[in-house]
């Protein structure tokens, strides 16, 4: 797996537990949005055409709730296939699809229970309604519980159980026209429910899950699921019916996705009569692609200089980089007897001049990027502060001042020697962890090896393959300092799995740098809990800057989106969430001259 | 002969289970296909030990070679990691890697003999230089500098001047095409004509230098010496003496060739977002996905050895002084 999918399926996996926390504030009240249908469309175009994306990386089957299958590419490709309640716009703004589902109420704080009112007109390809049974089932299959299986009796592959697995019972009501109530099951899942024609679904929790709009999003077609099976089930294109704007017409495995118009959505339908999404092999190669008009729209995920240089040839076509999610960081691992020292580590980052590191990587592209100053929210969004104005100047005396403090001594090489520990009498040496064959984390090892050299501190590098390195090195703690990137959702709940106590390893499980602080630990779940915009920015903004102060990592800076189409398009948006370009993609079109 | 055969098919059976087991220890070794999962803490315990499970991951690496060898003899090549079947999906790719590589074999074989022979009747003078600086040229040009010239300096100016796509820079055709064979075979060759120039033009020229050698040493001989003195036609000395006998050489080089092209249209796929074998070997590879990774080694070597077997059995039968024994 590279480091794009290892990126992407973070992206994936925080997304789908941030999605909802947005929503943390308006948790007591009743959800409307701007419908499914009324976001990111400004421009007039014309029915029908067709257009073509560039999709980097393969398909690995369709059920993108299952771990074998659960990507980017493949949300972007669903984002107009299966039903999702919640869709996050271009700000990261969730908004609820209410074409789909025209309210969603939590009734009831204790037990949390949440009411949605499915549209009656709502139906999957195949003409089934989209009903109540299908909540209960996406519920019940993702739920992790051991007494649920599969059709086959074996486990179900589940990407995610967060949320469901807090979900303790799914009921339905009225059904459609006022029919009678009908009682649904499925082999391997214990019960039923009683109603699994219902329009209205009551889904109570067993403890408060302030995520919510994570949840049923995207669903699977519950009656095509109990014939077919979730684990492979849905490995076919065919059985991957519709239940939005458009449908799977053709796949040829590896080589492209194309979508039509569902003929049974009961919206507003789709513009564009095709959305073909072609698969390349990585990036490099759909830039030529676009030039001779075999594409129109490109975002690539392995940027660098050239493809932007490359790009910028095109004519005809809009570029534009938006601030992205995803920021490069660099992490001490404070199991390491010196990287335990908080004045060990702020001499790290006052050593890190970070303007040099960004004007000489990802600057020479896009030069509005600046060091980030925080680990909650990334330039542009709302929220953002930089907590780390005092670590924006490097600063080499003052950390060489810290090691000293920290009982380090110069020695006649110009590098510090502990007085003890294991290196005592040697130079302090380092070394940084990170992915192979990635550039961008190359250059700036190479810049930080000469960065740290300044104030005394050697640097050694030993990069890995991702699968070394996310699979074995980081989660046992066989590291000293790590240099990888992490995607900062507009979110921010998602956090907490990163900073929160590593002692907490069931809630904290993606704290590989052993770092604890208990006053950050409550600000991150005030965070979590907060009934106000305002009170949640204050209280992550509390937690960055102790995070700061302990300088628990150094981010680098916010990496951004590229994303390149043809002018002859209308509406396309950029997305820098994990919907990816295509989350309005029904609103595409052709302008309308 | 037949015992000659024999020999060699057995060496190659040993050498080919000796390949999959070092290949299947060397990717065994190299990481858990897994790793980004177990690193996810929302995937579930259960869900990590049922793919495990799927994937045979919880037996000893032995066991595990023993379930891919006992289902590879019956034609089964197992999962992959995504729960894909291999077998369909390796004779997928192979199909398309065939569509590339045919072509241009037999494209790459009439050039570099032409060119061979043309160089060589040439020998010293203008044509025999520019052939051979042409051949060297190529043959040194990196692959994807080939693809990428070719698609950047060729087919798009070409595609922008007459306004049309008459050349694909990526996929083997376009989607959802409809029609029979015959309605679909220019969608097919304005997507083949690329890779295809670029497999010629990296493999002919290694073919025309072989050929011109071999064509000058027969010129050179003294059967040739002795058909001339005889007064044939020179059109007859050629083609009856010079180029049938220059050609035994280039057959056997030809046929090993061949073999190497299957495995090494790797790059060509790649620069023209072509889902042939080697892209698919090296998603394998990325993915750690160790029935994808053998089933390419398998197919590759098996082509080689069946090739090498094959430039044997042809040279013998191509030159009666060559005998087995």
């Amino acid at each position: 797996m590279g480091k794009g999918e290892l990126v992407r399926l973070m992206n994936l996996t925080k997304w789908a537990v941030g999605l909802a926390s947005a929503g943390l504030v308006m948790a007591a009240c009743s959800s409307s949005g701007s419908g499914g249908s009324s976001t990111g469309s400004s421009q007039s175009v014309k029915s029908g055409g067709s257009i073509t994306y560039a999709l980097d990386e393969n398909l690995a089957g369709f059920n993108i709730n299952t771990s074998a299958a659960a990507e980017f590419v493949l949300q972007e490709v669903l984002d107009q296939v299966w039903p999702t309640v919640f869709n996050a716009d271009q700000n990261g703004t969730p908004f609820l699809n209410t074409e789909l589902v025209s309210s969603v109420t939590q009734t009831s704080t204790n037990p949390q229970t949440l009411v949605y009112k499915i549209n009656p007109k709502a139906k999957w390809s195949d003409g089934q309604p989209i009903d109540a049974f299908d909540f209960w089932y996406n519920g019940m299959i993702q739920s992790g519980a051991s007494s649920i299986t599969d059709i086959d009796g074996k486990a179900p592959d589940v990407a995610s159980s967060a949320g469901y697995n807090q979900i303790k019972s799914v009921t339905g009501s009225d059904p459609a026209n006022g029919a009678a109530c009908k009682s649904d099951s499925v082999t391997g899942i214990t019960g039923s429910i009683s109603c699994g024609n219902g329009d209205t679904v009551t889904v109570t929790f067993s403890a408060p899950y302030a995520d919510y709009k994570a949840l049923f999003s995207p669903m699977v077609p519950a009656h095509e699921a109990a014939k077919v099976g979730w684990n492979t089930g849905f490995t076919d294109w065919h059985t991957v019916l519709s239940g939005s704007w458009y449908e799977i017409s053709n796949y040829v495995e590896n080589q492209y996705v194309v979508l039509k118009k569902n003929p049974s959505y009961w919206g507003t339908p789709g513009k564009l009569d095709t959305i073909t999404f072609q698969i390349f092999n990585g990036d490099q190669q759909a830039v030529p692609a676009m030039q001779n008009g075999e594409v129109q729209v490109i975002q690539p995920l392995e940027l660098d200089l050239a493809t932007v240089q490359q790009a910028n040839q095109l004519t005809g076509v809009t570029r534009k980089l938006i601030g992205g999610f995803q920021y490069q960081h660099i992490d001490f691992n404070q199991s390491d007897p010196y990287l335990a020292m908080t004045p060990v580590r702020q001499a790290l980052a006052y050593g890190t001049d970070r303007k040099q590191i960004v004007a000489r990587t990802i600057g020479e592209y896009d030069p509005s990027i600046v060091p980030l100053g925080s680990r909650m929210y990334v330039p542009g969004q709302t929220g953002y502060v930089n907590n780390g104005s005092a670590f924006e100047t490097v600063d080499v005396a003052k950390a060489k001042s810290l090691l000293q403090s920290a009982g380090m001594t110069m020695g006649s090489d110009g590098y510090f020697q502990p007085s003890s520990g294991p290196q005592k009498g040697q130079d302090l040496t380092f070394t940084l962890k990170s992915t192979s064959g990635n550039t961008l984390r190359a250059n700036i090892e190479q810049l930080l090896q000469a960065q740290w050299k300044a104030i005394g501190v050697k640097l050694e590098i030993q990069n890995e393959t991702a699968s070394t390195l996310f699979g074995t090195d980081l989660p046992k703690g066989q590291f000293q300092i790590t240099l990888f990137a992490w995607v900062a959702t507009p979110f921010v709940s998602a956090n907490e799995a990163i900073f929160c106590s590593y002692t907490n390893s069931s809630l904290c499980g993606e704290n590989w740098n052993h770092y604890a602080n208990p006053q950050v630990d409550k600000l991150l779940t005030n965070g979590a809990a907060a009934t106000s915009s305002q009170s949640e920015t204050n209280d992550y903004n509390q937690a960055d800057k102790l995070l700061w102060q302990d300088m628990a990592t150094l981010p680098l800076f916010q990496e951004p989106v590229f994303t390149v189409w043809s002018n002859k398009y209308g509406n396309i948006v950029p997305n820098p969430t994990n919907f990816g370009i295509p989350w309005n993609a029904n609103l595409w079109g052709l302008k309308a001259s | 002969m037949l015992a000659y055969v024999l020999r060699r098919f057995a060496y190659s059976i040993v050498v080919l289970f000796l390949a999959t087991v070092l290949v299947f220890v060397l990717v065994a070794e190299s990481g858990n296909p897994l790793a980004i999962l177990l690193s996810n803490p929302r995937v579930s315990h259960r869900t990590i030990l049922e793919r495990e499970k799927l994937l045979h991951l919880n037996l000893p690496l032995w066991d595990r070679y023993w379930i891919w060898f006992s289902h590879a003899v019956r034609g089964d090549f197992g999962l992959t990691i995504s729960n894909h079947a291999v077998g369909p999906e390796l004779w997928q790719h192979f199909a398309i890697t065939l569509r590339m590589i045919i072509p241009a074999t037999i494209i790459a074989i009439l050039a570099g003999v032409g060119m061979g022979v043309y160089a060589a009747l040439r020998n010293g003078r203008v044509g025999d230089r520019a052939s051979m600086t042409a051949n060297f040229l190529f043959l040194s040009i990196p692959t994807f500098v080939i693809g990428v010239v070719l698609k950047e300096f060729v087919a798009i100016p070409i595609n922008q001047h007459v306004n049309r796509t008459i050349f694909y820079t990526s996929g083997e055709q376009s989607p959802s095409l409809t029609g029979n064979v015959v309605q679909r075979l220019p969608d097919y060759v304005a997507h083949t004509a690329l890779p295809v120039i670029t497999l010629v033009l990296i493999t002919y020229s290694s073919w025309a230098i072989y050929q011109r050698s071999a064509t000058l040493d027969a010129i050179d001989s003294d059967y040739v010496r002795l058909a001339r003195a005889k007064g044939l036609h020179p059109r007859r000395v050629l083609t009856r003496h010079v180029v049938r006998n220059a050609l035994i050489p280039v057959t056997t080089v030809i046929a090993l060739d061949f073999a190497a092209v299957l495995g090494g249209a790797i790059i060509t796929e790649n620069v023209f977002n072509w889902q042939g074998m080697g892209t698919w070997f090296i998603f394998g590879v990325g993915q750690l996905d160790i029935n994808v990774v053998l089933a390419y080694l398998l197919v590759t070597a098996v082509a080689i050895i069946a090739f090498n077997l094959l430039a044997d059995v042809l040279y013998g039968l191509l030159d009666p002084r060559i005998r087995y024994d």
